[in-house]
């Protein structure tokens, strides 16, 4: 088999693996949109790749023409294994992080040695990212009723845009000394290493689903091996 | 004796500074949301990596970009996490220049948001080519096209595309943070390890 | 356990050349009293409690600070941070920011200050279920931190303090965010901590402090101008234009001393009803 095939066949597994191994599904309502959205925006992507690069490369025997443009059997091959080799590597990461809540990722992490200061960073970010789109839109609201010109020109919409940060970054930084502040309060920078902040329940264990998952890996790292050594 | 790389990131992490930082990595992540509403073509996906530069310090810098990457990646923009070694170089290169006082005059804020840029273009080429073939799924993906047809190496192609854009967005993303740091009270500024890099220095009695 | 607590000539710049923010300060409170701090803003009120609890102290950059701190037997030179908790638990003015953030509920909040001191373990559910049942919110244990209303995360906020049972509780202007119910509730949950604890409180406003503290100290631009028991103070004629809501307790006063020289019955039971007992 070429490699182009190896990358090829991968990425079908990956796909297949997502809808397939019911711990491998999104854990979530949000993880499951955005595997979708990124499954669609990839394929046109893919798509786009191939076609172009069957356009560009010119080497081989003419596989056929759209609009026009011929496409070339070398051109072919390159965009398909380009196309594969970014499906591949993008659908990894994106199936491990659908199928692991990050939460249950942060806990994983604490138990193996991440520092307390770090736990709390990663748990705080998670909130404030739930918070956040809140306060932009009510300061971007604030501001409009202000008068900032938020539907002038790009110049305008620039200075608009500052005054938007600023409020936010201040706010924060009021925030962050306030709620710092209180963390040392309640003794957190004293806080034992072993206490742990995050106990989350561990999601149930699969046989199949960690053999699959680790005979994925030893392709993948068998492919990447193969196209580094040439 | 020089201190170790942990007790580096313990001086700066205080009490205050965490929280910070979380902030300063969900605005990473965020941002786009305040462009967006403005219809302004920025990014501004490294604002909060620079904010935590200048204001707490290069290791907490390097922290913050890594892991908001880590999160976009998670958030569904897997491609983010394998440029997590540019946004490192981003945060310690900015916390540098935020040592050396660049955030105190704004022409020195230019020089390095330009040098950043450059910087940034040079560790994301072999990262783009090698592993993604210069297709990042963005509109840049043209330019490289463009370079190619010209007669390019993709490593060049994608060089140049990085070239041709970073720089420009860095020295905006840095221009913003220092119009942003700059009226800051320093009562509060105290409470955080970077506050010395916006002091204009005592003079010698 | 409640511990007496002593400030003696407590100064503080927050940097060389900058003016005093507190001056000459000295202060005792008796073990288990309540004290409110009263005074306008920028009185120096928020300053002298971050101080006290180890936020403004000789490590903080710049600060030019000088005094003592003794708290029951135990002397603090230059006000350090790690020490003073959990002896000294300050509630922040804005109850908000107090809680952690990376905890889903009430219950874990109040495990979170357990753990940071160490003492995780067996006895934390009945500790925890106890400070619950005291401050009333027993039936927020498996409520959402951010879901609660103003007077239920001021309560949760002193819940997660009271939890490393401090020796000294000190509340920053906490009837801010307050209506008259959640404040009725908190003058009640302060009452009761009469005797087991000793609380250092303040506000811009008389009224609040008048009716909870045993004694009461008047500051502006960082100096204490007068300090008292409540009823004395207010007997005492002193102009304080400065201090929210003086006037009108000064009028009150004044007209409850002529219905006591006219002997009235109503005087001693509007005396009670006010709390100027």
């Amino acid at each position: 088999m070429l490699p182009w095939a190896y990358q090829a066949f991968l990425c079908v597994l990956v796909i297949t693996a997502r809808f397939a191994i019911p711990q491998l599904r999104p854990q979530s309502e949000r993880s499951s949109k955005a595997f979708s959205r990124f499954l669609l925006y990839s394929v046109a992507v893919a798509t786009f790749v191939i076609l172009l690069n069957s356009m560009l490369i010119r080497g081989g025997a003419t596989m056929g023409s759209i609009l026009g443009f011929s496409l070339y059997e070398e051109g072919l091959f390159f965009g398909v294994r380009t196309a594969s080799r970014l499906l591949l590597l993008t659908y990894a990461v994106l199936l491990f992080f659908v199928s692991t809540p990050l939460k249950e990722l942060i806990r994983f992490l604490q138990q193996k040695g991440l520092s307390p200061s770090f736990t709390l960073i990663l748990l705080l970010t998670l909130h404030f990212l739930d918070h956040l789109p809140a306060r932009i839109h009510q300061i971007f609201l604030a501001q409009q009723a202000r008068g900032a010109p938020v539907d002038a020109g790009i110049v305008s919409r620039s200075r608009a845009l500052l005054s938007i940060l600023s409020p936010l970054v201040l706010s924060s930084i009021v925030e962050s000394i306030d709620r710092g502040t209180a963390l040392e309060l309640r003794g957190f920078l004293n806080r034992p290493q072993d206490a742990r902040l995050i106990t989350q329940p561990t999601a149930e264990r699969n046989a199949l689903t960690i053999i699959l998952l680790a005979g994925t890996i030893i392709l993948l790292l068998a492919t990447l091996s193969r196209w580094l050594l040439g | 004796m020089s201190k170790s790389i942990r007790q580096r990131i313990a001086e700066e992490l205080t009490g205050p500074a965490l929280p910070f930082v979380a902030f300063c990595i969900a605005l990473n992540l965020t941002a786009g949301q305040v462009t967006a509403a403005l219809k302004i073509p920025l990014y501004l996906d490294s604002i909060g990596t620079i904010l935590v530069a200048v204001l707490v310090g290069p290791w907490a810098a390097v922290l913050c970009g890594s892991t908001a990457n880590l999160l976009a990646a998670a958030f569904g923009n897997p491609t983010m996490m394998f440029f997590i070694p540019v946004v490192a170089v981003i945060g310690a290169f900015t916390g540098v220049v935020a040592k050396l006082g660049w955030f105190r005059k704004w022409y020195l804020v230019c020089l390095g948001g330009i040098l950043q840029g450059i910087l940034a273009a040079m560790v994301s080429a072999p990262i783009s080519a090698y592993l993604f073939s210069g297709v990042m799924m963005a509109g840049t993906d043209f330019l490289v096209l463009y370079f190619r047809s010209l007669g390019n190496t993709l490593m060049n192609s994608v060089l140049y595309q990085g070239l041709a854009s970073d720089p420009a967005d860095k020295l905006v993303s840095y221009l913003i943070v220092f119009l942003l740091v700059r009226n800051l009270p320093q009562r509060l500024l105290a409470r955080l390890h970077g506050a010395a890099n916006l002091r204009t220095p005592d003079p010698t009695p | 356990m409640a511990a007496r607590l002593e400030i003696s000539s407590l100064s503080l710049r927050y940097s060389q050349g900058a003016p005093l923010a507190i001056s000459a300060l000295s202060l005792t409170i008796p073990e288990g009293s309540c004290v409110g701090i009263v005074g306008p803003t920028g009185a120096g009120k928020t300053t002298l409690l971050h101080c006290l609890a180890g936020i403004l102290g000789k490590h903080h950059p710049g600060i030019v600070l000088s005094g003592r701190l003794q708290i029951g037997d135990v002397a603090y030179e230059g006000f350090p941070r790690d020490i003073l908790f959990p002896t000294v638990g300050l509630v922040l003015q804005d109850p908000f920011v107090q809680i952690s953030g990376v905890r889903d509920k009430v219950y874990e909040e109040l495990l979170f200050t357990i753990e940071n001191t160490g003492r995780g373990g067996e006895g934390s559910d009945f500790l925890i279920q106890s400070v619950l049942r005291n401050l009333g919110i027993e039936h927020l244990a498996n409520r959402k931190p951010t879901t609660l209303s103003g007077g239920e995360t001021q309560r949760v906020a002193l819940a997660s303090i009271l939890i490393a049972e401090p020796s000294v509780l000190l509340l920053d202007e906490p009837i801010t965010a307050l209506d008259a119910t959640a404040q009725a509730k908190l003058r009640a949950i302060l009452k009761g901590l009469h005797g087991k604890t000793t609380v250092l409180l303040t506000d811009t406003q008389i009224d609040f402090p008048l009716s909870v503290c045993d004694e009461i100290v008047i500051l502006d631009q960082g100096k204490m101008i007068v300090a008292g028991k409540p009823r004395q103070l207010l007997s005492d004629g002193h102009d304080l234009a400065n201090v929210g809501g003086w006037k009108r307790w000064g009028r009150i006063t004044a007209r409850l001393k002529d219905l006591s020289h006219e002997a009235s019955r109503e005087a001693p039971r509007i005396l009670k009803a006010l709390g100027l007992r």
